[in-house]
């Protein structure tokens, strides 16, 4: 159509004076567009998936991005060391471009990895042209990289204070102002171009978690120093070994990746798990990974858009989160069956995800281990009703989380029952028990007697307001005063992260699929950094240090246990809920199924044949 | 007539540095500090004073003053802290979706309001006038959200006479097909209001004694209407346009954002979102610059259509 | 403005031969005269009129004051269309049983007595209170979780659990037991003290628990929200923050414009010059960032908020159309006139030269306020709009956006179909106003 509307204004003037020519120059014109059309036709990728996401993407430098959409287009692009089974649920860790999972020595202390020879990063202009191995070198820089001060990754707490030697030089390097990647550290030893020795300053059996994470996705020294920008981030260039390279890209709204025609042989090989498993397996065992051409992925903000989309069949794949979700999930977690009908298939699982309403541990009247906060705080968490968040802000897309570590998590207890439940009649008792008397007026207020008013501070967007609607009526519930405090996202962040935050409703989402990423978000010593409460529990903490020490295990999982119970009676928080993501797949698409660690696995899926 | 127009030029240095101040100060004094969601996950205090440092959002105040006005005279905003994009490349490829949108969207509003408002100023008091304004008045009475939701599901989703979002590379594919929907919404919207004010306009101008004069000399009333009406009425139409111009740049967000258009507004919307204040001050000093010129071209528009009005 | 009338109107008006020759009625007897004549202006003037008396009466807590009680289970549909579109309601229990269901025994062992629960004892003593309590029926639903009797704190010492804070519990037991009204001893149970308190308070917020729905209607005459509150009752409530907030910004708003506007239209030079830097910063800056940057700036949240950030930013069109109606009717022939028989500047700016640019204002005010309202859903949507324990239709229309692909239009028409009514008559009847306000236009009817 656009060339058709060229060709008609190009012939119009000549048309008056020379019909005959201009007749032959428009046929002619309309044959060569014609062709040109054809050929592009032809030229254009045969097998394209059309993925979306709901908030526009930063860029791709593994180490630089913190949003988990551009992640999945980092993980598409680039290569860790490990990554997971595609299949296997729990999450199973598997090697990726290492030839074997690492050797373990010295208590946890040492390991040893070997990598795979042949795996080439896609062609570039920074390598002037040869093909470029990966090696072990590789490796090492990617991680020194992780912890540059200059860069400013947000993971560098994954590496920070891990490696031997490394503390060293990141300090000279705040000194002096350049990190000085060619000096040498016990933490990194490059045996040969293929084997690697990491040192670590204590025991950790969670390390080939943290190597199979986005963020440590192995980068290549030219590229980085060619494309670096003034802080030596590499957001507009990725340039890696992984199975896409980055096409065309419209920034917050269009990213296409296309299959890297330099990506290792890799033949798609996993083993069924999970019912329709088997299916999902026959179809696609053997074939080329990436099956697929071609992944061209959106940026739609809007509900509405997305799900018009979709039913469109302008997109290949949904997350369907609760606001939307009733359109497709009847209440018992099936999909509709109109869209059954049309071929259209659901994959539902519950996020290894918690979130959990916490009061700040620090403020005098709130926090802290004396009777007559923890009386209160457990009287705010016994009146949080969870089953209306769950139903009423959460349209039934979650399930109440109980324990601190999720489902699809190493280490969490399924059937765990809590102590801390709804219980707004005893939480007045409790309350009126230790002081907290009502007024005239009907509000509670401190023991000293002056009016207690606790604020609550939420996001402000629609979620936000019915989290904030939620939290009023279960403060009403017990008498107790809420004030709202109604701030954008990175200011709440702020005052958070300053330990000065109320209250909230804070979430947490897995970086790894082990218990220690959860039971750290309570650790003292994480005050100011991820533990947003700044709960302090000198018993859990004592707990803690002890299991961090520990691989997984019975013995580790009871550490586990008392902790979770210390944290109900103490009630620095009140867990809320795990969400369910409902991801919609349209019937072309093959061998899709959602993974709830790898942030995308556009490499597995094909598209089924045309007729099909 | 130069010597008005180099005075309003000279004028519009103290205006940018008003409006320097004012977003200096409500940015970078109340509008949050971005270290910590650039910060990730997990952080510790001492990566937060790194990455302010970084970003130089440690410094002090008039230093911090000094850097953005070196930046206006350089035109030179750095890059987005979130994004590392630079923000002339944001604004060179943002501003073309965003007057694919625009320009078509202004162009047509003001025919149409224009048209309609000299037909039902011309048969005033009749039933056809009343029929139009109560409708007008109907129209403009419901929220643009509202427009855009049911436009979205009944044009593009039920009847599928649009695409429901996207955005191409092909300008003629990108305003034929991906802007239609956009515009009509936006013609919808913008007819309603602006029609009802036209007409004021208008009716202003019949009543005026040239109006009777030419009537008197037995020029045609269609001539009146279309020459000596809408000569005079275009004052304050040409106002009302302009002065929406640079506003409309950013105020087209929420179309944008449904219809995945990558224009300003939307990006304005994520740069608030993600306290990106590069992003911001530039977009505002741009647009700052943008609305003074064309209120210069405005005023003297004044004097090319009623040389009553004199430049002190 | 009310004076402006009999003396303007010989030197404003063209129309000389219009005027009878009587005594002239005023220029708002006139208007008032012409209104009347004016059906649909009265129409709109009576819902107007019933709005703001709406309003009023909500604002007195006469009406619509229970418009946060849950009194109908969520999307209750509208009685018009009977219970059975609640089936199709997502009041979906499967996350909330899987959530509640008797989940295997917890993997307990040894390690639970290593735990020591601070509360533990006080714990068990005020369940044991909660069971035989008549008043605190709410209990009851939870009762699963409450341990058999007042037994629990006896079973811990069992499993060789020693508390180690007994002492201080046995102080409070104490305590308590000495403050106790004595009446309590003789059922063995102990009354709740605050038990009427209680009662209040449970009644005022409903159970939010869908097993107490039976106490719920399952419709309403026009449906309820997603919480279960009465859609009507939510509207009133509604209209009177969004014509409040857009009748007090537009107020706001044109009056800083006016005034800005006839000062500087009406002197020029260097008075128009500040006022004019002092208008090109503003609306220079655009204004969705502007809007935001107030916002962020005034950080109380509350209706009052949201009036100063629209009245702030939104004077800057009043400003200048009326400049510009000043500096064209400063030349005007009128006004050298009045200015040849040595009228004041004031007398000019607001007697002569006003009352023709009048219906601009009202043109602006009437726009604004229609502008405002609408705006105060822009502002819900950027998340800038009422806090959660007040109700606007921006607020509403904001939830509703989502109700409404879910198949649950009530809100969505409700919101809007009244913000349209009262948006439309009051434009209807300024345009009517206006029209009979015009100077200019009076006695043209007759052409």
């Amino acid at each position: 159509m656009p060339g058709a509307a060229c060709n008609g204004t190009g012939g119009e003037g000549a048309q008056y004076r020379r019909p005959a020519l201009a007749t032959l120059a428009t046929g002619v014109l309309v044959v060569l567009v014609w062709l040109a059309l054809a050929a592009a036709h032809a030229a254009e990728p045969r097998k394209v998936i059309r993925d979306v996401f709901p908030a526009a993407e930063t860029g791709f430098d593994p180490a630089a991005v913190h949003d988990l959409y551009s992640a999945g287009v980092v993980r598409a692009i680039f290569d860790t060391l490990y990554t997971y089974d595609y299949l296997a649920r729990p999450a199973k860790l598997v090697p990726n471009v290492a030839a074997a999972l690492p050797e373990v020595s010295d208590e946890g202390k040492v390991y040893t990895i070997r990598l795979t020879p042949g795996v080439y990063f896609q062609r570039d202009p920074a390598f002037g042209g040869a093909k470029r191995e990966l090696t072990a070198e590789d490796v090492v820089y990617t991680y020194k990289r992780v912890l540059d001060p200059k860069l400013r990754s947000p993971w560098s707490f994954l590496v920070e204070g891990k490696f031997v030697g490394m503390d060293e030089v990141v300090a000279a390097a705040k000194k002096t102002g350049t990190f000085d990647y060619a000096r040498k550290v016990p933490g990194f030893e490059v045996i040969d171009r293929y084997t690697l020795r990491l040192r670590l300053t204590d025991t950790d059996y969670n390390l080939p978690f943290v190597l199979a994470h986005d963020a440590l996705s192995i980068v290549a020294r030219e590229v980085i120093e060619k494309y670096g920008e003034s802080d030596g981030r590499t957001m507009s260039n990725p340039v890696g070994t992984g199975p896409f390279k980055l096409g065309e890209w419209i920034r917050s709204n269009k990213i296409v990746l296309d299959a890297n025609p330099d990506f290792r042989k890799v033949v798609w090989d996993f083993a069924p798990v999970q019912p329709g498993d088997e299916a999902l397996v026959a179809q696609m065992k053997g074939k080329r990974v990436p099956a697929v051409d071609r992944v061209e992925i959106y940026v739609q903000e809007e509900d509405q858009t997305r799900w018009l989309a979709f039913q469109q069949g302008e997109l290949d794949f949904l997350n369907m989160e609760g606001p939307l979700a009733p359109n497709a999930i009847e209440p018992d977690g099936k999909l509709k069956p109109e869209l059954a009908r049309r071929g259209i298939r659901l994959d539902r699982y519950v996020e290894p995800e918690i979130r959990y309403v916490y009061w700040n541990w620090l403020d005098p009247r709130m926090g802290g281990m004396g009777k007559a906060q923890i009386a209160l705080r457990r009287a705010l968490a016994m009146s949080y009703d969870v089953a209306a968040e769950i139903r009423v802000v959460l349209n039934g897309q979650a399930v109440e989380a109980a324990y601190p570590i999720p489902p699809g998590v190493v280490g969490h207890v399924p059937g765990w029952k809590s102590t801390l439940t709804y219980d707004p009649a005893l939480a007045n008792k409790l309350l009126d028990r230790f002081g907290y008397k009502r007024g005239a007026d009907g509000w509670r207020t401190w023991p000293d007697g002056s009016p207690m008013v606790i604020t609550y501070a939420s996001r402000p967007d629609t979620l936000g307001r019915q989290l904030e609607e939620l939290a009023k009526k279960s403060y009403d519930a017990i008498g107790v005063r809420m004030a709202s405090q109604r701030d954008r996202f990175p200011e709440l962040l702020k005052i958070e992260k300053q330990c000065k935050l109320a209250s909230r409703e804070a979430a947490w989402i897995a970086d790894y699929p082990d218990g220690d990423n959860f039971m750290q978000l309570f650790y003292g010593p994480n005050a100011y950094q991820s533990n947003n409460g700044c709960t302090a529990i000198p018993e859990y903490d004592a707990l803690y240090k002890q299991s961090a020490r520990m691989p997984a295990g019975p013995e580790r999982d009871r550490l586990y246990m008392k902790m979770a119970r210390i944290l109900e009676y103490y009630a620095p928080h009140r867990l809320t809920v795990s969400r369910y993501r409902n991801q919609l797949v349209q019937p072309r698409i093959e061998g899709y199924r959602r993974h709830p660690i790898l942030t995308s696995t556009w490499q597995y899926v094909d598209v089924a044949p045309a007729g099909k | 007539m130069w010597a008005y127009v180099v005075r309003r030029l000279w004028q519009m240095i103290p205006t940018l540095l008003g409006v320097v101040l004012l977003v200096f100060v409500l940015f970078n004094l109340f509008g949050g500090d971005p270290a910590y969601v650039l910060a990730g996950k997990i952080s510790n205090p001492e990566q937060i004073d790194n990455i302010r440092r970084q970003l130089g959002v440690d410094q002090p105040y008039w230093i911090q003053l000094g850097i953005f006005l070196k930046q206006i005279v350089t035109a030179d905003f750095g890059a987005s802290w979130s994004t590392n994009e630079p923000v002339s490349h944001i604004l060179a490829t943002r501003l073309g979706p965003s007057l694919t949108l625009l320009v078509p969207l202004l162009i047509i509003e003001t025919l149409v309001a224009v048209g309609l408002a000299l037909a039902v100023a011309y048969v005033r008091g009749s039933l056809t006038d009343r029929t139009v304004m109560v409708i007008c008045t109907v129209g403009l009475s419901i929220s643009i959200l509202v427009y855009i939701i049911v436009f979205q599901y009944v044009f593009a989703y039920k009847l599928g006479w649009f695409p429901v979002q996207g955005w191409g590379d092909s300008f003629w594919e990108n305003l034929v097909r991906y802007a239609s929907l956009p515009i009509l919404i936006g013609l919808v919207v913008s007819i309603a209001p602006n029609l009802r004010l036209y007409r004021t306009f208008v009716l202003d101008e019949i009543n005026q004694d040239y109006v009777r004069t030419a009537r008197a000399k037995g020029v045609s009333e269609n001539r009146i209407m279309w020459v000596h009406v809408l000569r005079n009425a275009s004052i304050p139409i040409i106002t009302h346009v302009m002065a929406a111009l640079p506003g409309l740049l950013i105020g087209a967000f929420l179309l944008e954002r449904f219809f995945s258009i990558p224009g300003i507004g939307r990006e304005v919307i994520l740069a608030v979102e993600r306290s990106d204040f590069p992003v911001i001050k530039a977009l505002t000093v741009y647009v700052a610059v943008a609305t003074m010129i064309v209120n210069l071209l405005a005023d003297l528009m004044y004097k090319a259509v009623d040389p009553r009005v004199q430049f002190e | 403005m009310n004076e402006g009338g009999v003396d303007a109107i010989p030197a404003a008006g063209r129309n000389h031969r219009a005027l009878p020759h009587t005594v002239s009625p005023g220029l708002w007897t006139l208007a008032w005269r012409r209104l009347r004549r004016d059906r649909l202006a009265m129409v709109s003037l009576a819902i107007v009129l019933a709005f703001i008396a709406m309003m009023i009466l909500s604002g007195l807590g006469l009406i619509a004051r229970d418009w946060a009680r849950e009194v109908g289970v969520n999307y209750a549909p509208p009685t018009f269309l009977g219970p059975e579109a609640a089936a199709e309601a997502p009041s979906s229990t499967a996350g909330a049983s899987s959530a509640t269901a008797a989940s295997p025994a917890a993997p307990a062992g040894d390690w639970e007595a290593e735990v020591v629960d601070p509360l533990g004892d006080v714990l068990a003593e005020l369940r044991g209170e909660t069971k035989p309590a008549p008043g605190a029926g709410a209990a009851a639903r939870s009762a699963g979780e409450a341990p058999p009797g007042g037994t629990a704190g006896h079973a811990q010492e069992d499993t060789g659990f020693v508390d180690p804070l007994a002492d201080v519990m046995r102080e409070i037991e104490a305590a308590k037991r000495s403050a106790q009204p004595p009446t309590a001893g003789g059922s063995g149970a102990t009354v709740d003290p605050l038990a009427d308190v209680m009662k209040d308070i449970e009644a005022a917020r409903t159970a939010p628990g869908g097993t107490s729905g039976a106490a719920r209607r399952a419709t309403l005459p026009f449906g309820a929200d997603k919480w279960g509150r009465d859609v009507i009752a939510k509207t009133i409530k509604g209209s009177e923050t969004s014509i409040f907030v857009g009748l007090a910004a537009a107020f706001v708003a044109t009056l800083i414009g006016t005034l800005l506007g006839a000062f500087a239209g009406y002197y020029g030079r260097w008075v128009d010059d500040a006022l004019n830097w002092f208008y090109s910063i503003f609306s220079s800056i655009p204004y969705l960032l502007l809007i935001l940057a107030v916002a962020a700036v005034l950080q109380h949240k509350g209706t009052m908020t949201i009036v100063l950030i629209l009245g702030l930013t939104g004077w800057t069109g009043v400003f200048r159309l009326v400049r510009a109606e000043y500096l064209k009717h400063k030349g005007r022939e009128y006004v050298q006139a009045a200015n040849a028989i040595g009228a004041s500047n004031a007398r000019r700016m607001y007697r002569h030269i006003f009352p023709n640019v009048s219906h601009v204002v009202l043109v602006q005010l009437s726009i604004l306020v229609v502008a405002f309202i609408k705006s105060e859903v822009i502002l819900s949507f950027l998340g800038f709009g009422v806090p959660v324990d007040v109700v606007s239709w921006g607020s509403m229309l904001n939830e509703a956006q989502n109700e409404l692909l879910l198949g649950k239009w009530w809100q969505l028409v409700a919101a809007g179909v009244s913000m349209a009514l009262l948006v439309t008559a009051f434009s209807l009847f300024t345009d009517a106003l206006r029209d009979a306000l015009d100077p200019k236009l009076r006695g043209s009817e007759g052409r």
